[in-house]
């Protein structure tokens, strides 16, 4: 079967057609929230960035700040069930992966995660720019630029 | 997005793209007339400018071929319509955010269905595209959607059918009755991103078998 | 009765039956006579679970039904654990909320050997599959029935057509058998019992 392959991290039994198939009934909801369409969080120059290497740490911070931020945060503005919903399917999905991605943690990785991390960082940057509103709401419309990123990982 | 007063001229701003054909089109609303003009402007996501598109400025149309603006697959873009009516009425609307990859839909393969007296020979085409790599060399589907397979099917006329699958461009049904007529089916999908195609149909008749006279 | 008005029980014994990805959830029905009891259903996964727990959502479809169980196969979309409670209504009464003792996980589903149907037309050997939903996936493994020979696997994607998997040569016994693979949990049923079929003799 599939299975994602970030760097030597390897994370099976996740769909990610479900994953785009639960995002895109929401999207045009989601981001027709998003007024400002001049700021992009996940810019082209931080995925591109991301080497094969880092793509572990850099997607298990992604994940984490997504998942401890932004859909908890999200969650209270919304009611909507079918938004709901599709939520509970990327939020649960999303905690397969995290329990899936064992990076090592070894000395000779440092420089790796070091520069991962500035990855993740140069995404949070941008988010914590904006009001908080417009930053939940901007993160939770660039899930399918997200999960583009992450077909790549995805054989 | 809407303003109240911009659906009275203006409704529907969206992309309809097929094999990464994109066009901008929209609608009328209901206090436009005939001689209300529209203009253009896109933009990537991410980007603050906005550009105006050569050739759709103060046109009466209601389309315009955004294709060689909006040929990134890493990108996102938005368009936006201005109309403007004879009294001086002006409305702007946006599009949604479109994705090439995610919002293009396929069109029906080319293939060439060659009948023999056992067989049936299937050749499909490679489907070219507008987006170019990197290094200038026009893109076929295959390239760009990486899970790209074909679904083959011939039927004959007692609803019996056979199915072919997989990645390669040449298929042949074989051990078929001679002199029998045959309809098949082909189409293509992308299923990760859930996309299938209408299937091209080629009607054929098994050739006689001459060793049978 | 609570301060003399009566109180509508809450719904017992809820338990999960999961066979093939199908999950449903049953309970034993709250009883009044002469009265139609409606239940409503509600779950949460793990991440609801971990960070936000106050937030149930309500079953894909059973938001108000009126049997004694509900499919939730729908509203299960994770292999991670799954709270999952049920309360009756009658009119403007409803129930305490029940929830399922045990958290469930979609991992733990019955896989059955899937059903075959050989068949064949002319030289063609075609074998067609139960269709169990697009979560499964088949290993067909088929060989000729003769000393020695080799056995061939072929992986059909999906159930319910159809599938050629060989010209096969006169006078020629050919069996197959198959399992299933579900991807989303990473497990795979027994294998069918052995079916096989024969060809005539003659050549044409």
């Amino acid at each position: 079967g599939q299975e994602f392959r970030f760097g030597h991290c390897r994370v099976q039994g996740v769909e990610l057609q479900k994953l785009r198939k639960a995002f895109w009934t929401v999207k045009d909801t989601v981001q027709a929230q998003d007024h400002n369409t001049s700021v992009r969080l996940l810019r082209k120059e931080i995925l591109q960035n991301v080497s094969d290497a880092e793509s572990c740490y850099f997607i298990r911070s992604l994940l984490k700040f997504y998942l401890k931020t932004v859909f908890k945060n999200y969650y209270n503005k919304t009611t909507e069930l079918q938004i709901l919903r599709s939520f509970s399917t990327l939020t649960n999905n999303f905690i397969v992966i995290i329990s899936k991605l064992q990076p090592s943690e070894e000395n000779e990785m440092f420089s790796i995660i070091e520069s991962a991390h500035r990855q993740f960082l140069h995404f949070q940057g941008a988010f914590k720019q904006l009001d908080t509103d417009a930053a939940l709401t901007k993160a939770i419309g660039e899930m399918d630029i997200l999960l583009t990123w992450m077909e790549k990982y995805y054989q | 997005h809407i303003g109240e007063d911009a659906s009275n001229l203006l409704q529907h701003v969206k992309f309809q793209s097929s094999n990464f054909e994109n066009i901008l089109t929209w609608d009328s609303g209901p206090g436009s007339t005939s001689d209300t003009v529209y203009s253009v402007e896109y933009k990537t996501y991410g980007e603050s400018k906005w550009l105006a598109k050569e050739g759709c400025q103060h046109v009466t149309r209601k389309s315009c071929n955004l294709t060689t603006e909006t040929g990134n697959l890493n990108e996102f873009y938005y368009a936006r319509v201005t109309a403007m009516s004879a009294r001086g009425q002006t409305a702007t609307m946006i599009s949604h955010r479109f994705g090439l990859m995610q919002d293009t839909t396929i069109k029906p393969p080319d293939v060439t269905c060659i009948p023999k007296v056992r067989s049936v020979q299937m050749i499909i085409h490679p489907t070219s595209t507008p987006i170019h790599a990197e290094d200038g060399h026009q893109l076929t589907l295959e390239d760009i959607f990486q899970d790209l397979l074909y679904r083959l099917e011939l039927r004959d006329n007692h609803t019996y059918k056979l199915h072919l699958e997989g990645k390669q461009r040449e298929y042949e049904f074989v051990g078929l009755t001679p002199d029998t007529e045959f309809l098949g089916n082909i189409m293509i999908i992308a299923p990760y991103y859930s996309k299938e195609s209408a299937p091209y149909m080629c009607r054929v008749k098994t050739l006689p078998d001459p060793t049978w006279t | 009765l609570a301060d003399g008005v009566a109180v509508l029980p809450a719904p017992q014994n809820l338990s999960v039956h999961s066979a093939n990805m199908k999950h449903l959830l049953t309970w034993s029905p709250v009883v009044v006579p002469g009265e139609i009891i409606y239940y409503s259903v509600e779950y949460q996964g793990e991440y609801e679970i971990l960070y936000l727990s106050h937030l149930w959502i309500p079953s894909h479809w059973c938001s108000s039904t009126k049997g004694p169980q509900c499919d939730i196969t729908d509203d299960i979309t994770a292999t991670v654990q799954y709270n999952l409670r049920v309360r009756a209504t009658l009119g403007s009464q409803t129930s305490a909320w029940s929830t399922l003792e045990h958290p469930f996980n979609r991992n733990s589903t019955i896989l059955t050997p899937p059903k075959i149907k050989v068949t064949k037309d002319g030289f063609h050997l075609v074998i067609e599959l139960e269709d169990l939903g697009p979560q499964f996936e088949f290993y067909v493994v088929y060989w000729r029935n003769e000393p020695g020979a080799k056995e061939h696997v072929q992986v059909v994607k999906s159930g319910g057509i159809p599938v050629h998997l060989e010209t096969m040569e006169p006078g020629a016994r050919y069996c197959m058998k198959a399992q299933t693979f579900v991807k989303a949990i990473e497990r795979h049923s027994a294998f069918s019992q052995a079916e096989c079929i024969e060809v005539q003799g003659d050549a044409l």
